[in-house]
């Protein structure tokens, strides 16, 4: 079976002691970036980034991966002990989670996180295995005006997605992707937008834009909100959760990886609503839902399985059609391009080793999430009750460091600062960031493609209604919004995320 | 987050709310895009140019903006919150820091002045701990990223040469 044939090289790839060793080194620092409160895995990542850079692609992007799930750890860790997720997917942990550590059952919460990920990231591993190379042939089909119709169907699910008002969501992402649009032409060669700065005539950076809006902005943000941070005081207790607990959670943990893994795939970060639908179901299906809220520990596994299972499976759509669905996978596609490879249908091709070796090092990953984090659960505890005022200088360091080391270049730091200004200042203006990034990852992208297919179709617009899958997804892009915006659904949307 | 969605006792004048601002900055920020891509051609469908998209993105946001802005001039919403000064000027200042000093004196420089710079940003800091703290963590970036890693990040130029 070719399945096992690609896996056989994938492991293969991915036991060699160095990449063996990546991985590791990948997941500790992610981890250990991830647990600091406030910074996401995004930050985490940009600020990472060039710890990699020394190493083959091949290994880069093992470590990277490690990076990006020790980051994804590293913020269920924090929410559980301490109440701060580190971004939207981790809210939901922080409900039960937090509650069952104040109960002195923090070990036990953070034990059944772990086996809740490596349950989901093991699924998840094999889904992307299985459909990925499929995907890839039908994605060899797609022309100009199918890939722009999936994205824009692909920024239509984002902004039904995105939390609070859909008008302020589509706002942000049409900045996103003014934003994108600076930058030489691609056809002419004609600065745009560039304002004279020689700087930017190679467009924004995403990594700069991403470390801006996410690390500084975060870090104005926490300083303008008094310490509240309750480290648990109670012990930790043990971390194995019980044979019951266990049994309690198998379902949970089986449904929200399926739903992880399912809404992972979509294009506009659907992986985001994975552990809201997780949590959800959950409590519908408890016997008492009153439980929840207070410490259930189905609240903790259910999510978690699902915000693991999604935050893996968003690599389909990267892997195999090279359209990022969210900005943990733009920052990938930036460190992809900076070792010389084209995320796309390609990459399965013409780098087989890569392509399988990624894939096995994510269920190495998550063994090693397993395995290393819950020795070192002590010592996460210890880093944080370190006070917010020695954190956040370090914290600045990092990032300062991680953007000048990309380019070795002073004008990126000057642009993150810039960039974290704006991102205060959309957070006072009740603007979420995270639409605006997808919005630019997929902005330059969406214009070769809007480009190519005009030029292809002699100018006529007619090309997107006429080409049977483009109108399709346009038309469930249209469908999507409409209903989005309508009074009923957008009170049941609100509810979603209120829980 | 919940207690600032729960809908104000009294009405928030319409200037005073937060999709006011928020739809004035949207507009100010589309027409200096316009602005901007003035002098870019436009083309046509079969040869797109230069300023097309910019000019199309940009006119589409302000529309929006202006919509934001409407809505909430005539719907009663939330108040703009209040903006610190401190701590945004010195996290930025922290930062411009940072990206002066590197070329020219090197992390070992850079370190140290970043984090107490950015560390002003706090009313919480306390000077002495600070200033070993900055050397701490200056060392431990410098054994990480300059001798673990050997990023081409300068050290000491004034120093040691690199």
């Amino acid at each position: 079976m070719d399945l096992v044939a690609n896996l056989g090289l994938g492991f293969a790839t991915a036991f060699s002691p160095i990449n063996l060793a990546l991985c590791f080194t990948g997941c500790l620092v992610g981890t250990l970036i991830g647990v600091l409160p406030g910074v996401g895995p995004i930050a985490t990542i940009a600020m990472l980034m060039p710890l990699t850079f020394k190493v083959d692609p091949t290994g880069a992007l093992i470590m990277l991966a490690g990076i990006y799930y020790g980051a994804q750890y590293g913020g269920s860790t924090t929410a559980i002990l301490i109440n701060i997720p580190g971004e939207a997917t981790s809210v939901v942990t922080a409900l039960d989670g937090h509650e069952m550590a104040k109960r002195g059952q923090a070990g036990v919460a953070l034990g059944t996180a772990a086996i809740a990920s490596f349950l989901a990231g093991t699924v998840a591993t094999l889904v992307i295995a299985a459909i990925g190379a499929p995907l890839t042939k039908l994605a060899l089909l797609f022309g100009p005006a199918e890939y722009f119709g999936l994205m824009l169907l692909g920024l239509t699910l984002a902004v039904v997605l995105a939390r609070g008002s859909v008008l302020k969501a589509i706002i942000m992402i049409v900045f996103g992707v003014l934003l994108a649009t600076v930058g030489t032409d691609l056809e002419t060669g004609e600065d745009r937008l560039t304002l004279g700065l020689d700087s930017l005539s190679d467009g924004i950076d995403f990594a700069v834009l991403a470390m801006g809006v996410f690390g500084i902005a975060e870090v104005m943000r926490n300083l303008d909100a008094p310490e509240t941070r309750d480290v648990v005081r109670a012990s930790i207790g043990r971390l194995l959760p019980s044979w019951a607990d266990l049994r309690r959670c198998a379902g949970p943990m089986l449904r929200g990886t399926g739903l992880g893994a399912a809404l992972g795939i979509l294009p506009g970060n659907g992986a985001v609503l994975a552990p809201f639908a997780s949590y959800t179901l959950e409590k519908k299906l408890a016997d008492d839902p009153r439980r929840f809220g207070k410490g259930a520990i189905e609240g903790v596994a259910g999510p978690e399985a699902a915000n693991n299972a999604g935050a893996q499976t968003a690599f389909i759509p990267l892997l195999t059609l090279g359209i990022p669905p969210n900005a943990v996978m733009a920052l990938m596609v930036g460190a992809m391009t900076i070792h010389g490879v084209i995320p796309g249908p390609q990459v399965m091709t013409k780098n087989p080793s890569l392509f399988w070796g990624m894939i096995a090092s994510m269920w190495i990953g998550n063994l090693m999430l397993l395995v290393i984090n819950l020795p070192l659960v002590g010592l996460w505890v210890r880093l944080l009750r370190v006070p917010y005022r020695l954190m956040f200088p370090a914290i600045l360091l990092f990032c300062c460091i991680g953007i000048y080391s990309i380019n070795n270049n002073p004008a990126d730091v000057f642009f993150t600062a810039f960039f974290g200004f704006v991102g205060y200042a959309l957070i006072k203006f009740g603007l979420e960031p995270a639409p605006m990034l997808l919005g630019f990852v997929l902005g330059r992208l969406l214009e070769e493609k809007m480009r190519q297919a005009l030029v292809l179709s002699r100018g006529s617009l007619m090309t997107f209604v006429e080409r049977p899958v483009s109108a399709g997804l346009l038309l469930a892009a249209a469908v999507i919004l409409v209903i989005a915006l309508l009074p009923a659904v957008r009170r049941g949307r609100e509810d979603a995320f209120q829980e | 987050m919940t207690e600032a969605s729960a809908p104000p006792a009294e009405p928030t004048p319409p200037w005073l709310r937060q999709d006011t601002a928020a739809g004035l900055v949207v507009i100010a920020v589309a027409a200096f895009a316009l602005w901007q891509g003035a002098a870019l051609t436009a083309g046509s469908l079969g040869a797109i140019g230069a300023g097309m998209l910019p000019r199309a993105l940009a006119i589409l946001f302000g529309g929006l903006g202006l919509v934001l802005l409407v809505t909430a001039m005539t719907t009663d919403g939330e108040r703009l919150q209040r903006w610190s000064l401190r701590g945004p000027i010195m996290i930025l200042a922290a930062v411009i820091t940072f990206g002066l000093s590197v070329r020219p004196v090197g992390l070992a420089v850079a370190g140290p002045l970043t984090v107490i710079v950015g560390a002003a940003a706090s009313p919480e800091t306390r000077w002495s701990e600070t200033l070993i703290f900055s050397v701490v963590m200056t060392t431990f970036c410098v054994l990480l990223f300059k001798f673990a890693l050997g990023l081409a990040i300068p050290l000491a130029p004034w120093l040691v040469g690199y």
